[in-house]
């Protein structure tokens, strides 16, 4: 680059200077704004008990909303399938959301389509955008499924997806034998999580159906094959830890919905519309392997249903295996499923991240943690604190709401907290928003945050580091690609929360400095 | 909701009055689109950054475009909460609208501002809520503007959108205020949206020039300033895609000229100064924009120089939509790019007339997305960099393109004559970066290059 270096500031700093400063000053006549005081009194109300009870009287509106739709789930969930490409049915901006939703959190792009209804279809359903949608998609993407989600557009207007894709059929529009698989999605219902599921269990479901396969469990050259399902996992690096560990055991197995690949694709110089993902033939035989393995519960529970119901397979299914001891639960579950014994090498790695604990107890000691995010990431993140010696205070779960069986969740993380002194603190809250835990944290105080990046105003108005652990995360990169599942993910995490925590001291430090740490 | 003619649409859809206007495309199903209406009122509305944004349905709606866009404020931080009323599906069965009413009160209550803007959704539209009179009532309850916004994501574009929202303006803002300060020289920034704190730039000239700007619509705006735009002299329609009809009927009610100009690349710059002046139509000023524009562009041309040396000759593709589609094409001819390659997707008309008046005879136009479709001209064309918005950024990476962001996600600031230094320097950034040179060289155990530019 050339000798004469600009110093171009990024905006974050640009208009600190001082020209901008005085341009805002100019600016305030024009405003007629309240003065600095009431401000600085407004901003103190909005911080006090008073304020906070008020808060959590509110009835209507959400502030912040810590969730995401349905739709927005099975889109990942489509991802996870070899060659299939999300249709989107609805109107057209949810897609473009999704999209840029996806995108910013892995940094990767995201092949999704969209049925584009407009007003006419509002009228007269949204038939014809079916069957053209599909018909140019197929054409335009040439994927080898497609895997239909609804908006609340074609929700509301009640499109019926069997009967539409069976008139797209009939019409030649794809072929008779192109799989279509379909899930109903409304926004107004559930949350992201909920959409993953209903994705999944739809592609399990009639792929297996359209394979004219009968479910034998345990039969055949699949008998001794483990079906693996991760749920809605925005960790691309979860995919690998889990495949090491399995790859440990020595046991064969299938991933039900595997992302990753699209969503750590290389550059090559040549991008391709689809990349990795579940093959789709192993798909109807994977209703005849030994037993599934679920590593999210509450978010896989229509897909659990299916699999223990019409599979009539043995399902084993944990919350996001977070900590050491959820890792051992998931060796367990393995060693039980598959008849094999935990490998020496993950024992040995385990004492290794015991010593790590070990190393790192005293800074994370006594912390006091908030924690926002998905009810089985949240389940993860409490056992992880808990085992450290954390203690979580507030549990915040946006999308824990009564459709998603609220209530049972809210008794087994309170069944969990009860079981170690460090939870004894800790109050759950399902359904409450972000403007309430902003609430919460400038109360009642915390050392630590955790949890996604929309969790970042709450906590810096709080004074409060956050830990960023879930999704979204924009704001950091590569996060998404280290595993914090397993052995390897609980060093990660533990990595992760104490240099935050040693940050913090050497940043308050006066004076000295102190290397010994 | 008070229902939209479908004619009514049609005709602001693509900015004429005319009656036999041409309706804006359709998009296609099937392919990935871009943004909705409800997206594209947001975008246009969200800047005035003083007043409350209320979504009304499900909570989604909000959450998935809150913390979206890079709409900087200098002051009021209240546009940037994401409030949703939530809908669930009791509410789609019975009615949304208690539920409204009862959040623009605890808005009204908590936070006191100036106005709230309430959007419909797809959900709202359908079901028939009847938000006009809910606003209406709440309003005269409250005694602050409370502006229904219908703009459901299913009756069109994004852009369609923009212009809705600029009719909720015209309907319910534009006209309801007086300044308090003389503003017989002021002129209105139309379709600015303060990205990265470009206004500030654009501000900042005016300042130097002596015009007044008396209303940001809507970059970096407060509610009261957009109330008494109808006291402007003289109206700058920025992106015309967008709110080219608000300029029209302001000129048709109010009798404010106006005129479509862009702040990218120093020419464009000049001459949006000069035409401000000329429509003000005072001698005085029109010779201190001379002073100050000529002081600029020399002092831009010194500053410009070791940049120019790198940039000439090089080839680059253009994805954008609205005003940038062709008034980047000026910027970059400026610093001795050539556009080989442009997008014309989200451009109206006359824009796809300003870009053909800006581009040689071979320079290619890109009607329909699609990350492949762009892609596919960068190589035949032999492009040396890809400018673009943010959901083709990781497509042109796996390319091993080099990739400038000229969308609303950026942190740079283009527009004026600084900002035209900022984009000469990411550009070469971005192409010199060392990766590229990694990137495109194969694994020395592999013989076989890579995709060869």
């Amino acid at each position: 680059m050339s000798k004469e270096k600009l110093n171009i500031p990024d905006y974050n700093t640009l208009f600190t200077e001082e020209r901008y400063v005085q341009q805002r000053e100019n600016k305030k006549q024009f405003e007629a704004p309240c003065s600095d005081q009431e401000k600085a009194e407004a901003l103190a109300y909005s911080k006090s008990a008073e304020y906070m009870e008020k808060n959590f009287d509110r009835k209507a509106v959400v502030i912040n909303p810590h969730k995401a739709c349905q739709p927005l789930g099975s889109v990942m969930a489509a991802l996870g399938f070899e060659k299939t490409l999300p249709f989107v049915h609805g109107s057209q901006g949810c897609n473009s959301y999704f999209r840029s939703h996806l995108s910013r959190h892995f940094k990767e792009p995201t092949p999704a389509v969209s049925s584009s209804m407009t007003e006419d279809a509002a009228v007269f359903g949204g038939m014809s955008n079916m069957i053209d949608g599909l018909q140019n998609a197929v054409a335009l993407y040439k994927p080898e499924m497609v895997a239909v989600c609804t908006t609340c557009m074609a929700e509301v207007i009640g499109d019926d997806l069997t009967a539409f894709i069976g008139n797209a059929r009939q019409k030649g529009a794809i072929a008779e034998d192109f799989p279509v698989t379909y899930a109903n999605t409304p926004s107004f219902i559930g949350s992201h999580v909920t959409g993953y599921d209903a994705m999944i269990k739809s592609i399990l479901n009639q792929l297996f159906d359209r394979s004219g396969l009968t479910a034998a469990p345990g039969t055949g050259e699949e008998g001794e094959k483990l079906n693996v399902l991760l749920g809605f996992e925005p960790y691309t690096g979860n995919f690998a830890e889990i495949r090491k560990i399995l790859n440990a055991f020595d046991t064969k197995y299938t991933i039900l919905g595997d992302h990753s690949g699209n969503y750590d694709s290389p550059a090559t110089g040549e991008y391709e519309y689809y990349y990795g993902g579940t093959k789709l033939a192993d798909v109807p035989k994977a209703a005849n392997a030994l037993g599934s393995l679920v590593l999210q519960k509450y978010t896989l529970k229509k897909t659990q249903e299916y699999i223990s119901g019409t599979w009539k397979q043995q399902v084993s299914s944990l919350s996001t295996p977070l900590g050491v001891k959820a890792t051992d639960k998931l060796l367990a579950a393995i060693s039980e499923l598959t008849g094999l014994p935990v490998p020496a090498s993950l024992t040995e790695e385990r004492g290794r991240v015991v010593d790590a604990y070990a190393d790192s107890h005293p800074y994370l000691h006594g912390k006091r943690v908030a924690l926002a995010g998905d009810p089985d990431l949240l389940l993860g993140l409490i056992g992880f604190c808990l085992e450290v010696g954390m203690e979580p205070v507030h549990i915040l779960c946006s999308n824990g709401d009564v459709e998603f069986d609220g209530k049972k969740w809210k008794l087994e993380v309170e069944e969990l907290l009860a079981s170690s002194p460090y939870g004894s603190e800790a109050t759950v809250y399902v359904g409450k928003d972000l403007w309430h835990l902003r609430s919460l944290l400038l109360n009642d105080p915390v050392d630590l945050a955790i949890g996604s990046s929309h969790v970042k105003f709450a906590a810096k108005d709080a004074g409060v580091p956050l830990v960023r652990v879930g999704f979204p995360i924009f704001d950091r990169h590569h996060m998404h690609r280290n595993p914090i599942i397993g052995y390897q993910g609980a060093l990660n995490l533990l990595t992760l929360i104490v240099n935050i925590v040693l940050d913090q001291l050497d940043n308050n430090e006066s004076g000295f400095g102190d290397l010994v740490r | 909701m008070e229902p939209i003619r479908k004619e009514e649409i049609d005709d602001q859809a693509c900015g004429s009055l005319a009656p036999k206007s041409k309706p804006c495309p359709r998009p296609k199903p099937g392919e990935a689109a871009g943004g909705c209406s409800f997206d594209g009122a947001q975008i246009t509305l969200l800047p005035i950054m003083d007043a409350a944004h209320l979504v009304h349905g499900p909570v989604a709606c909000a959450g998935n475009s809150w913390e979206s866009r890079g709409s900087l404020s200098s002051g009021p931080s209240l546009s940037q909460y994401g409030f949703a009323t939530d809908l669930s599906n009791n509410d789609i069965i019975f009615g949304g609208e208690k539920k409204l009413k009862d959040s623009i009160d605890y808005i009204a209550g908590r936070f006191a501002p100036p106005a709230i803007f309430v959007y419909s959704t797809c959900v709202t539209a359908l079901i028939g809520e009847d938000m006009d009179a809910v606003c209406k009532e709440a309003s005269g309850r409250l005694g602050i503007p409370v502006v229904p916004v219908n703009s459901p994501g299913f009756v069109g574009s994004k852009n369609l959108g923009n212009r809705l929202a600029g009719d909720a303006l015209l309907q319910y803002v534009i006209g309801t205020g007086e300044p308090e300060l003389e503003a017989s020289m002021g002129v209105n920034l139309i379709g600015e949206y303060n990205i990265a704190g470009e206004m500030w730039d654009i501000e900042k000239l005016m300042n130097q020039a002596g015009i007044t700007l008396l209303s940001r619509i809507t970059g970096d705006a407060r509610y009261k300033e957009i109330t008494w735009a109808h006291r402007a002299k003289a109206n700058m329609v920025v992106c015309s895609r967008a709110l080219l009809g608000l300029a029209k009927q302001m000129e048709s009610k109010y009798g404010i000229p106006y005129f479509e100009g862009s702040f990218y690349g120093a020419k464009e710059t000049t001459y949006s100064l000069r035409q401000m002046a000329f429509l003000l139509n005072d001698r005085e000023m029109e010779r201190r924009v001379d002073r100050l524009t000529e002081r600029e562009e020399n002092r831009l041309s010194h500053d410009l120089r070791p940049y120019r040396k790198i940039l000439k000759g090089k080839k680059a593709v253009l994805y954008t939509g609205g005003v940038k589609s062709w008034s980047v094409i000026s910027a970059l001819k400026e610093l001795g790019i050539q556009v080989v390659g442009v997008g014309t997707n989200k451009s109206s008309d006359e824009d796809v007339q300003r870009i053909a008046d800006r581009v040689s005879d071979d320079t290619e136009y890109i009607p329909e997305g699609g990350a492949s479709r762009i892609i596919k001209t960068v190589k035949e064309r032999k492009a040396d960099i890809m400018i673009a918005g943010g959901r083709n950024m990781y497509v042109a990476m796996k390319e091993q393109i080099p990739f400038v962001d000229i969308n609303q996600e950026r942190h740079k600031a283009y527009a004026g004559y600084e900002g035209l230094l900022r984009l000469a320097k990411e550009l070469v950034d971005s192409m010199a970066n060392p990766i590229w040179k990694l990137a495109s060289s194969p694994a020395p155990w592999d013989k076989e290059g890579s995709y060869d530019r």
